[in-house]
């Protein structure tokens, strides 16, 4: 067989659900009175599958712990079965875990179980983003005052922005503690959760809306400090106060990068 | 004779759960190889250690994901972040496994063996040469266990990885408890394997632990060496000189002191094997 054919025939074989060849690869095979053709390709077949399910139980361990070995697995296999890896890497086989439980699952479990799986990718995410140095309250204290007012941030590359309508936050905290998992609830308001990382250790903090939308308005918006400041206008003379309290909290997690200037 | 003169000594495989060890105790290991996929990422943890463990030890850069004989173009991009990665790293060298691990659609995460044939020989010559002209040094290529063989075989897997190194001027990991596991499996005998290979081609040698399953062997390096390989490695000492050698554990990972230990048994062996060999011989 033409080593093209032989290797579409076991790429064919891996990726199927069948551990039984076909009788062109099992031809091509020779086996050994110590490992049988038939044993050789049950071991690379069953090891495709192990491989994969282990890096998802590694990638989502809060989504396994609530779901079970038992459902997890069945789920890591549609998943696996209808997002074959493309990546040399396993460290993104699971990227599409979230939307591919968004289209599995009824909505009434995709919803919470789909959040959980997107706050547990990002955490993933912010591990290893790009190096970059963060903005410091010493380097904006050092401003002269006539550049505070044009003075624009964006979010560092490790920030991940999770906006979450049910407990996931709980559930994954359960999970990291080996506690026992809460029970699944939608939250009375949605909560943005930003996740990044602060030197070498993730950090994750859920924001009350209003501060959300500073920290988007500035950071992914655009808006100058002068322009947040407006936009605050309901505060009234309060207004600069509160803008610059929330700045000093982003610079000191370490979320800003400068923009321009 | 063998690469003598560039003999590394005795390393270990780095891996996560030793990083902070390694930093405190500086054990007594010659140098380090790294898995390059796992510090092909843009930041974090992982090139942190990479950089802080660099600064004291040589380290030596090796793939899973090459995929040299594999149906697929050669990936560019993973070729330039490899490149990208020696420039950080500046590696004894790089090395991969003669295997395909991607078919023409998806990734298959598993260093598949070859047939042993001349139009794949003539396949993976090609693409090693291509290789080296972007990395701009040798590849060294290891020999990895196999579960199956190629009834259209026209060469041994040693008469291959011969040829193949001749060919393109790639060097050669030789796994030694690959070669025993896979001459158990398939039914040959592991000297024939090792006396059959060039020996000046032989840059670096691997030990690892595999795991028995009555009638074939699985090559799981989840163990610690076991007997015959030993044997095995010293046999290939006694042939080949000394030859820099790596200790692989990939899982159920020991305390780092006890790895240090299996170390130290590696160059105790070495040491004894070593007395018996005769250069040119």
């Amino acid at each position: 067989m033409r080593l093209n054919d032989w290797q579409r025939e076991l790429e064919a074989y891996l990726l199927g659900g069948d551990p039984t060849a076909s009788p062109a690869l099992r031809a091509s095979l020779l086996g050994s009175p110590a490992l049988s053709a038939e044993q050789g390709l049950a071991i690379y077949h069953n090891a495709y599958r192990a491989r994969l399910l282990e890096a998802l139980r590694g990638d989502y361990p809060a989504v396994h712990g609530w779901l079970g070995d038992t459902e997890f697995d069945s789920l890591a296999g549609a998943y696996i079965a209808a997002h074959p890896s493309r990546h040399f890497s396993l460290r993104w086989l699971g990227a599409e875990l979230a939307n591919f439980i968004d289209t599995y699952l009824v909505p009434a479990q995709a919803a919470p179980l789909g959040e959980l799986a997107r706050l547990e990718w990002a955490f993933g995410l912010a591990f290893d983003a790009a190096e970059a140095d963060p903005l410091t309250l010493a380097q904006v204290a050092s401003l002269p005052a006539e550049a505070w007012p044009n003075l624009q941030v964006r979010l560092l590359p490790s920030v991940h922005w999770q906006l979450c309508r049910h407990n996931s936050l709980a559930l994954w905290r359960a999970s990291k503690a080996q506690d026992a998992f809460p029970a699944s609830t939608a939250l009375e308001q949605a909560q943005v959760c930003l996740i990044w990382r602060h030197g070498l250790v993730s950090q994750y903090r859920s924001l009350e809306p209003d501060e959300a939308a500073a920290l988007h308005g500035m950071a992914v918006a655009g808006w100058s400090f002068a322009e947040l400041c407006a936009h605050l206008h309901q505060l009234g003379q309060e207004a600069p106060l509160q803008a610059a309290t929330w700045l000093r909290q982003w610079l000191g997690d370490g979320l800003l990068q400068r923009h321009g200037g | 004779m063998s690469a003598e003169s560039s003999s590394l000594g005795y390393g270990l495989g780095l891996r996560t759960p030793y990083y902070q060890a390694i930093l405190e105790q500086r054990p007594a290991v010659d140098w380090f190889e790294i898995i390059s996929e796992n510090y092909l990422v843009e930041g974090g943890k992982p090139l942190y250690y990479l950089d802080a463990i660099g600064e004291h030890y040589p380290l030596v850069m090796h793939g899973v994901s090459l995929s040299i004989g594999g149906p697929h173009q050669l990936d560019r991009d993973y070729l330039r972040r490899l490149k990208r990665l020696a420039q950080r790293v500046q590696p004894a060298w790089i090395s991969d496994h003669l295997c395909w691990s991607r078919g023409n659609a998806h990734q298959l995460h598993d260093l598949l063996p070859l047939p042993y044939t001349e139009e794949s020989l003539q396949h993976v010559v090609a693409r090693v040469r291509q290789v080296q002209d972007v990395l701009e040094r040798p590849l060294v290529l290891e020999n990895v266990s196999s579960y199956l063989r190629s009834a259209d075989d026209q060469f041994s897997e040693w008469q291959f990885l011969a040829a193949l190194s001749e060919l393109s001027g790639c060097e050669l990991l030789l796994d030694v408890n690959n070669v025993y596991v896979s001459a158990r499996n398939h039914g040959f005998e592991p000297w024939d394997f090792i006396s059959g290979l060039p020996k000046q081609r032989i840059r670096q040698l691997h030990l690892a632990g595999h795991s028995d399953y009555g009638s074939y062997l699985i090559d799981t390096h989840d163990q610690p060496v076991s007997d015959p390989v030993w044997q095995l490695y010293q046999r290939t000492l006694r042939h080949l000189g000394p030859v820099a050698t790596l200790l692989e554990r990939d899982d159920h990972y020991p305390v780092l002191n006890e790895l240090l230990g299996e170390l130290e048994q590696a160059r105790a062996y070495a040491a004894v094997a070593l007395q018996e060999y005769r250069p040119c011989a």
